[in-house]
């Protein structure tokens, strides 16, 4: 459909009815405004449906339970009624995972959002799906605690969305991903009863790790318990130099190897250490123009221009400096957390110099610490523009490290300016992060159905070009992103004849097919 | 059981006749595919074994499927800290292997070091090992797994990933009941000196006390020993990581006070008691097992903020009540294998309906 979001249709108010008579009057809608906000997410693709003023796939009606009992009778109803449930925390997504393909229920979950309970001196914390991550990390901070997840959204998203999707925080290195730090789950299946997976040892694979990373298709994540810490005392950060990305690649795996826990370990490329005059003294200057035009957000026609012609802005790339970045930061917590983080990262110091690093000071690390969401919130402009900007997330062990780094690059060269830095490092390997800006087509008030076909077919080649790089060099297709209706392509060549078992799993939980329908290829 | 034996013949795999059932030994990952394929098909109970697990006869009707061929190292880098290894392959050989390019498994449980690396990944503990920052995860970074139907399903060797739920979740503990792993990734740390210290406590319990709260403060210790003695407790841990070994035992004294003046490490690399009860309890219940007058001495690995794997005895009891008393307190055996709980995974997480879809839709049938 294009133009603006129609109102609901017959389907649509009946199910309103419906819910309403379930849940109480105001807990369901389907007003065209409540129906919009819940038929996209933030995949960069939708961003060129809104500019275009188009939403393919709105639902029927929109659904806010308050407690598991409710989204039960929610699930049971529509499992009744053959309707579609898609789980929804707040839409932060970037793979397009609650779009609702099928229609039916959006099951908005932020009502799900009581205080936490937290137990210190046990290190858990229990909270509700829809409870937003900000607000979680405040209410704990207030009592000397952190889960110590935290993603570039985690201004607009939920427990429940980080669970769903696998998510990782900036501090993964010493908090882990978010399936790291959950101790057990509250869910709803597709049948519409109650699992509670318990917090103790216990026989038989673990539920709760078939259970995140299910994007909604599985069951509806109701209430989690975490892992929670003390808030650290005290932070050390620094920013270290090295020849090369390779160079800084293998510093990398030194640190991470020796035992160390650092809270930040991001290498970033020769071009994303220069943009972002990370590179130290005059390193900014040296970045040409048209790559400025980018990093700025420049005025349309200049950008415009720049972005027609992307292989040639890559291979202005590769005649910059090479030096590569390495934001590095420990935390230590108690009486003794800044002598314990100093000492950590006067330890990692020495190890890095005998790797070639060069040591910076503190002031690029405090640099990214203070700008550390902002990046998330500077796309618009570039979207306005007529371009588009994603971001990709796939990981791999040390060995293939270069080699995937790489293998993008060249296979993304025609279609769109590229760069990346490497985070989320563990002991066997690491997750590179690329960031894409391309050609989209006219800018805003500009754009119409014609336009935006052109941009998805220039949005897609960009992508199956980056993809199938990743596949090939033995990546995961996705590290914390999740897959959505934007990655399922690749699926199959990700899970091959795993697919047999997650179609397994798909009947076992949701045995009528109605939970987040057309995701994960199920 | 005759057509049974007769398909099993065509799997290029040696099958003998034992007791109540067959003994069948593929030689490779693709006969092991075939063989599973023609036990589904016939719904014919299996039991798995690789190399320096425990011996164990057929299941009636069914079949013993000896992974002892299985037993390759096709790959191991101590540089990138992975082996790509074969279920049959005993942990003991992986070490052994590891250790040659200074890497390590890390601290095990003494039944998973005895056993294959098959057991270990399918077993109650799936694999998990303690990692820096008090936090345990499996030591399998990837999983190939024989389905049902004789397919072999196989991960992406990736440190995370984010591509819907860990399929992996479905061999790792799962006792072979939905699959059957034939190969893994499996992760290495560097092998480095550990460091030790020991110290004395008023008793056991506050030596458990004393553990869990270097777990909750990141300090997580690799290995321990406690051990009821004269006039209180002796507590003997080691840490390891080639750069924070010896960081992380001073902080631990600093949080504990000075530690005895004596090589602790003989302490903890002795071998606990050989008629031990392996479990994976949380503090609290170690904490209260450590309270029985009877409990005299606790060898702990896998630490982490919630708990700990522990070898538990009794000084007057046998195995069988040590279990008993290990489970009234919450405690889930690992080891001996004829101890460890027989219930149908999920029931009490209220999943039950699930697991029997789930065993349905993968064509698979409850091990024997």
């Amino acid at each position: 459909m294009t133009g603006p979001l129609r109102g609901a249709g017959p389907r649509g108010r009946a199910l309103e009815r419906d819910l309403s008579a379930l849940l109480g009057s105001g807990a369901a809608s389907c007003s065209p405004a409540d129906l919009w906000a819940t038929s996209r997410d933030c995949w960069p693709r939708a961003l060129l449906w809104t500019k275009a003023s188009v939403a393919p796939h709105p639902p029927d009606v929109v659904a806010w339970p308050a407690s598991t009992a409710e989204v039960a009778q929610v699930v049971r109803y529509a499992a009744e009624r053959q309707v579609a449930v898609v789980p929804f925390g707040a839409g932060s997504g970037v793979c397009g995972g609650t779009v609702p393909v099928k229609g039916g229920i959006a099951l908005d979950l932020k009502r799900l959002s009581g205080p936490p309970a937290l137990d210190l001196p046990a290190r858990t914390v229990d909270v509700e799906a829809g409870t937003n991550g900000q607000r979680l990390e405040e209410l704990l901070g207030g009592a000397g605690a952190t889960v110590g997840h935290f993603p570039s959204s985690i201004y607009c998203s939920t427990v429940g969305g980080w669970l769903a999707a696998r998510s990782a925080g900036q501090l993964s290195s010493r908090y882990g991903k978010i399936e790291d730090m959950v101790l057990a789950i509250e869910a709803v299946d597709g049948t519409g009863e109650v699992l509670r997976t318990q917090d103790a040892p216990a026989a038989g694979p673990d539920l709760v790790q078939l259970l995140v990373g299910s994007e909604g298709t599985l069951g509806v994540i109701t209430k989690a318990r975490l892992r929670c810490w003390p808030a650290p005392s005290s932070r050390w950060m620094r920013g270290l130099r090295f020849r090369s990305v390779e160079a800084g690649v293998l510093g990398l795996r030194a640190l991470m190897r020796s035992g160390l826990r650092p809270a930040v370990a991001r290498l970033y490329d020769p071009l994303d250490t220069l943009l972002a005059g990370r590179g130290g003294g005059e390193a900014r200057a040296a970045v040409p123009e048209p790559l400025r035009w980018i990093a700025d957000g420049a005025q349309t026609e200049a950008l415009r221009l720049a972005l027609r012609a992307p292989a040639l802005l890559n291979r202005l790339v590769d005649a910059l400096p090479s030096a590569s970045l390495l934001v590095l930061g420990f935390e230590g917590d108690g009486p003794f957390g800044e002598a314990d983080a100093r000492e950590d990262g006067e330890l990692a110091l020495r190890l890095l110099d005998g790797e070639g690093a060069e040591d910076l000071g503190s002031a690029p690390g405090e640099k990214w610490l203070a700008n550390r969401y902002r990046i998330s919130y500077r796309q618009s402009p570039l979207f306005s523009a007529g371009a588009f900007v994603d971001t990709m997330d796939v990981a791999t062990t040390w060995d293939r490290l270069g080699v995937l780094y790489h293998s993008v690059r060249e296979a993304v060269a025609e279609h769109a300016f590229v760069m990346a830095h490497f985070s989320h490092a563990y002991l066997e390997g690491c997750s590179i992060y690329f960031t894409f800006v391309g050609l989209a087509g006219a800018p805003a008030g500009a754009s119409d159905a014609d336009d935006l076909e052109a941009a998805e077919a220039r949005y897609d080649a960009c992508w199956n070009a980056a993809l199938s790089a990743a596949c090939d060099a033995g990546a995961t297709l996705s590290h914390h992103h999740g897959v959505g209706l934007h990655k399922q392509v690749f699926l199959a060549r990700e899970h091959g004849e795993g697919m047999r078992q997650l179609r397994a799993l798909k009947q076992a939980f949701d045995p009528r097919g109605i939970l987040n329908p057309g995701k994960l290829l199920l | 059981m005759n057509a049974l034996r007769d398909d099993l013949a065509t799997t290029a795999s040696a099958v003998v006749a034992e007791g109540g059932g067959l003994r069948v030994t593929p030689p490779s990952v693709a006969a092991l595919g075939r063989v599973v394929a023609v036990l589904r098909a016939h719904r014919a109970p299996v039991r798995v074994r690789g190399n320096g697990d425990a011996p164990v006869e057929p299941p009636a009707g069914g079949a013993l499927l000896e992974l002892v061929a299985l037993d390759r190292i096709a790959s191991l880098d101590a540089a990138t800290g992975i082996a790509r290894v074969e279920a049959g392959c005993s942990v003991a050989a992986l070490e052994t292997a590891a250790r040659r390019s200074v890497a390590t498994l890390g601290p095990l449980l003494p039944s998973v070091r005895a056993g294959s690396v098959g057991a270990w990944l399918a077993g109650p503990t799936r694999g998990e090992r303690a990692i820096p920052g008090a936090r345990r995860e499996t030591a399998a970074l990837s999983v190939a797994a024989v389905l049902a139907d004789g397919h072999l399903a196989e991960s992406r060797a990736a440190p995370r990933s984010a591509t819907g739920p860990d399929l992996d979740h479905l061999a790792l503990g799962g006792s072979g009941r939905l699959c059957v792993i034939a190969t893994a990734w499996i992760r290495l740390f560097p092998a480095a000196p550990p460091a030790y210290a020991a110290w004395k406590m008023p008793d056991l319990p506050a030596a458990v006390s004393a553990v869990a709260r270097l777990c909750a403060d990141r300090l997580a210790p690799a290995r321990g020993t406690l051990r009821r003695q004269e006039g209180g407790a002796l507590l003997a841990l080691s840490w390891e990581g080639p750069e924070s070994a010896r960081l992380v035992s001073q902080r631990a004294a600093r949080a504990l006070g000075d530690p005895l003046p004596v090589d602790a490490g003989p302490e903890v690399r002795a071998p606990p008691s050989a008629q031990g009860l392996e479990v994976d309890a949380r503090w609290a219940a170690l904490e209260e097992f450590a309270r029985r007058p009877d409990s005299a001495e606790m060898a702990l690995y896998g630490m982490h903020a919630g708990g700990a794997f522990a070898v538990l005895s009794l000084a007057s009891e046998g195995v069988e009540q040590c279990a008993a008393a290990a489970r009234s307190i919450g405690a889930s055996v690992v080891a001996p294998r004829r101890l460890r709980e027989v219930a149908s995974p999920w029931t009490e997480m209220g999943a039950g309906g699930i697991w029997r879809r789930l065993v349905t839709a993968l064509g698979a049938e409850e091990a024997a």
